[in-house]
């Protein structure tokens, strides 16, 4: 009788909780030598969030993987510390900058997300009860995501554009500012799943083969390509290179695990390359992501006005991260010792640079397995499945993590071009967080469905053939 | 579709080792070259966090501070702590020393002798931790200069009462090479970067790399010029060493003109005749006549002249004071009609200040060319020496010998009527003090203005040198008349004599 192991994983939520609170009271230890404001509250709300995610898996997906939802727990709670710790920089008495871009009230917020994130989490859970059921929305949910992808490229700049970055890819509304891409990598991710489920046979045909390779028929390349001229519209409509890749990215990887053929991987790989090239020479924002990853510590290149620190469009940002991770070291500063301030936006894409300015290598090491992880429990999942529309999709989502992760800390930290896009649980915004919560559902109910164990086969001393059922 | 997700896998595992690897290399190799990038603001907050060590100027007439860090009262730090601002108490006069110190970079003593000044120095450990124990606040070690405050007051001065150009002067003791003093004009106000203000401290920033006068360049060490006539200096060494010329005394050819073997002609200067053509080498040397040493070039040869020059300490693009020296430059020359010109220090002959005052200070030291520096000590917060200068030899520019001969010529200059610099640094102008120099008035091609770059080096007093000098003033006319009585004034200054 195999088991649904929720109480190792309610076991790692314990563990999961008590790292966050220790390293909240950690921030009120190394900002002002006290114990944090909030410590009562904010610990308990989360605790509260995460025990509700906890009986809602054990009510509606008992099967399911029991490391994911820990893991999740552990990086969601990591960020609102984080958070924490830099909107008291230069408040409330603390020592550092104040950091305009963060408000006062931006943990309570954030911890909101959280709760509306877990209540998206159990939503999921609750309305799928088999992945494959969203099969039948394929073409529904490419549109929206679609519709979700144009809306901030055809509304005025000063409701889509974040202030400052150039970056068309929210919508505000009063005050209230969501960004509907991040929905999208869902709604797209699943009819990517539909489309190459029904599609895989005709693409996975041969066409002719060159230097080893079984190259695509040339009518089949039609889908990537209009997934890569979508990418690219985005890119310079948007300015937003990251989510550009990270799609394109998701795309090519589930044609790959659909069709089995090495072909369309090179395609989609060498496709991507030259849009970028042929953008950073047409489209100057993107010719100057290259520059500044080259060339990040030219003093041209380097200064911005520090005040308003949103206007940075230089490497100023990117070296600022670099001199924060610098600092760290191996061991880091200890939380609420760096100087993370410093950084403009580091609240959003590179809060991985304040843990590395505060948690040192040896943290930042520790958070990217944690990351690693969550992709590896992902792609188990999609391996177990059997389900083709639940495999791919489960290995799409796994892999876009994977992808998100590399290309937010890769730029970063200097080994790949900067392009913005959120760190998934950590970065401050409710869309991502939601969207990553929603992401984590799906992935929990494939393992779910994986899992499962096979209704009982009847037996009956007296017949020799067994019947199975499903 | 197993077998993709499997290969899949592999990819992602390759993404995280690729940044676990890349975070390694920025957080454990890269830290350390990050952390002193000019432009980090981190460590630059971090240089207000303590404070740094003064600079003294501790030649004759000093101890003076030039360079220290006070607390500031009243501004709101990030800790609580003290901060502390970096302030130059003489400003633009001790700039080219001093340098600044910024996050965009510093310069001068603040930068070759940045792990004393901001006590990073592993020296400087042991009493770091005391420090640490005992809760005093961390302190640099304080570098005290050779410079002497009563020189480098005159040669400041008379650069800047020269009329406004550009200039650059520098005085050393020629038995130990200590500079005493290292002005260069244009200047600028250090105090004007040590503001808090990022925003405030680029534009400052900015406004002086665009300056087209260039005030930030240290003139003295790291701007060439061309020698003119105080090259005969090394012209007559040459001479002297090789045997070429037998010495002071012997007569040499001074034609009026030179007809040079490519058919080209050299004139003296203002076409003037050189004791009837046939001058000793002495007289046609205080009288600076050209052909004459156009003639000793050409017997020497372009190679023997460079090598010379490359013994007074030329062409060593590996000199350091502790900064950086610029090399004064002499070609090899194989033409002879192209020595000829170089002889006179013109075509491409370049030399900076410290390098005139260092053939001076040569011919003053019996020959020897001492190493300059400016570093007398450094001291630490708890007043143990960490480090001294010890003057060593940095080559034999020419046997005593002849030394004493080039010396004798230099003597003529000023103490003879018809000597160029007898009436700015002669006895009508210093009275009994005897000063031992060379005038040169250079074409200066590359300033194109028609007014000659004047140069004059010399040492003081001939008969006991003290100091030696070597000053440039960049279109200032004749040797003579620009550039001896700013050595004049400083050498006055030094010695205490009026």
């Amino acid at each position: 009788m195999p088991r649904g192991r929720r109480r190792t994983e309610l076991l790692m939520l314990a563990f999961a909780v008590a790292v966050v609170l220790f390293a909240y009271a950690n921030v009120g230890f190394g900002l002002n030598g006290k114990l944090p404001a909030g410590l009562a509250e904010y610990g308990l709300a989360f605790a509260a969030i995460v025990l509700v995610a906890h009986f809602a898996v054990r009510k509606l997906a008992p099967w399911a993987d029991p490391l994911l939802l820990p893991l999740a727990a552990l990086l969601n709670g990591l960020g609102i510390v984080m958070i924490y710790r830099l909107q008291e920089s230069g408040r409330n008495g603390n020592p550092g900058t104040q950091i305009t871009t963060i408000a006062a009230s931006t943990t309570a917020a954030q911890v909101m997300y959280s709760a509306l994130g877990v209540a998206a989490f159990v939503a999921v859970l609750f309305f799928i009860r088999e992945v494959r059921v969203l099969q039948r929305y394929t073409y529904t949910l490419g549109a929206i995501g679609l519709i979700l992808l144009a809306i901030p490229a055809v509304l005025p700049d000063r409701f889509s554009e974040i202030p400052g970055t150039g970056a068309k890819i929210q919508i505000a509304i009063g005050g209230f500012t969501i960004q509907p891409e991040q929905f999208a990598e869902l709604a797209l991710a699943v009819f990517f799943a539909g489309y190459l489920v029904a599609k895989r046979d005709v693409l996975a045909l041969a066409g002719r083969r060159f230097l080893g390779i079984d190259l695509p028929r040339a009518r089949d390349l039609g889908p990537v390509l209009i997934a890569w001229g979508v990418s690219l519209l985005l890119l310079v409509f948007e300015s937003d290179i990251g989510t550009s890749a990270l799609f394109f990215g998701m795309f090519v990887a589930m044609m790959y695990i659909a069709t089995q053929r090495t072909s369309w991987l090179l395609i989609g790989i060498l496709l991507f390359i030259s849009g970028a090239y042929v953008a950073s020479k047409l489209f100057s924002h993107v010719g100057a992501r290259f520059t500044e990853w080259l060339h990040p510590f030219t003093s041209a290149n380097v200064f911005c006005n520090p005040t308003p620190a949103a206007h940075c469009v230089s490497s100023y940002q990117l070296v600022q991260g670099l001199y924060g991770m610098g600092v760290g070291g191996i061991l880091g500063t200890g939380l609420g010792h760096g100087q993370p301030y410093f950084t403009p936006l580091v609240q959003s894409d590179f809060i991985m640079t304040a843990f590395g300015e505060e948690l040192g290598l040896t943290g930042l090491m520790a958070m990217l397995l944690i990351f690693g992880l969550l992709v590896q429990r992902g792609l188990r999942a999609a391996v177990a499945v059997r389900d083709p529309f639940s495999k791919l999709l489960a290995g799409g989502l796994a892999f876009a993590i994977a992808l998100q992760v590399f290309i937010i800390v890769g730029g970063v930290s200097r080994l790949i071009p900067l392009t913005g896009i959120t760190t998934p649980f950590l970065s401050q915004g409710g869309s991502s967080l939601l969207t990553t919560w929603a992401l984590v559902a799906l992935l929990m109910r494939v393992s779910d469905t994986a899992r499962r164990p096979a209704p009982q086969p009847i037996q009956d001393e007296g017949m020799t053939q067994v019947v199975r059922a499903g | 579709m197993n077998r993709a997700l499997f290969r899949l896998s592999l990819a992602c595992l390759v993404m995280f080792v690729l940044l676990l690897v890349n975070i390694n290399y920025v957080q454990g190799f890269e830290a350390s070259s990050l952390a002193s990038k000019p432009g980090n603001a981190r460590t630059f907050d971090q240089q207000f966090q303590y404070q740094r060590g003064s600079i003294i100027a501790d030649g004759t007439g000093g101890p003076l501070t030039i360079a220290n860090s006070q607390p500031v009262k009243g501004d709101s730090s990030s800790s609580g702590n003290a901060i502390y601002q970096r302030h130059y108490p003489h400003g633009a006069m001790y700039a080219p020393i001093t340098g600044y110190d910024t996050v965009y970079g510093a310069t001068g003593i603040e930068s070759a002798y940045n792990k004393y000044l901001a006590g990073t120095s592993p020296s400087l450990a042991v009493h770091n931790l005391i420090s640490l124990l005992t809760g005093k606040a961390k302190q640099g070690a304080s570098v005290n200069l050779t410079v002497s405050p009563k020189a480098q007051k005159a040669a400041y001065q008379a650069l800047l009462s020269d009329g406004g150009h550009q200039a650059a002067v520098v005085a050393l003791n020629p038995s130990t090479g200590a500079i005493l003093a290292m002005a260069s004009y244009p200047s600028y106000n250090p105090n004007l970067l040590t503001t808090f203000d990022g925003a405030k401290l680029n534009k400052i920033d900015k406004q002086l790399l665009a300056d087209p006068s260039q005030p930030l360049l240290n003139r003295a060490i790291n701007q060439t010029y061309p020698p003119g006539s105080s090259f005969k200096i090394i012209t007559g060494s040459a001479g002297f060493s090789t045997g070429k010329v037998a010495g002071p005394q012997a007569t040499i050819a001074a034609p009026q003109p030179l007809t040079l073997p490519n058919g080209n002609t050299l004139n003296n200067d203002a076409d003037e005749t050189c004791f009837g053509g046939h001058p000793q080498v002495i007289q046609a040397f205080l009288l600076s006549c050209n052909t004459a040493f156009a003639n000793i070039g050409m017997k020497v040869g372009g190679p023997g002249l460079q090598s010379q020059a490359n013994k007074f300490g030329w062409n060593d693009s590996n000199l350091t004071i502790p900064m950086q020296v610029s090399p004064s430059v002499i070609p090899r020359i194989t033409d002879q009609s192209l020595t000829a010109i170089s002889s006179i220090g013109q075509l491409d002959d370049q030399v900076t200040p410290l390098q005139e005052a260092l053939d001076a200070a040569a011919i003053a030291n019996h020959g020897k060319v001492m190493r300059p520096y400016l570093l007398q000590s450094v001291q630490a917060p708890d007043l143990t020496t960490l480090a001294s200068t010890t003057p060593s030899v940095l080559t034999q520019a020419v046997s005593s010998q002849v030394a004493s001969e080039v010396g004798s010529m230099m003597v003529q200059v000023t103490q003879n009527p018809d000597g160029t610099a007898y009436q700015t640094a002669g006895p009508p102008a210093v009275g009994s003090l005897v000063i031992a120099g060379k005038t040169g008035t250079a074409e200066n091609t590359v300033s194109g203005a028609g007014l000659d770059d004047a140069v004059f080096t010399c040492y003081a007093p001939a008969s006991n040198p003290q100091i030696a000098v070597g000053v440039i003033v960049k279109g200032g006319g004749f040797g003579a008349d620009a550039a001896a009585p700013i050595a004049v004034k400083i050498i006055e200054a030094y010695l205490g004599v009026h």
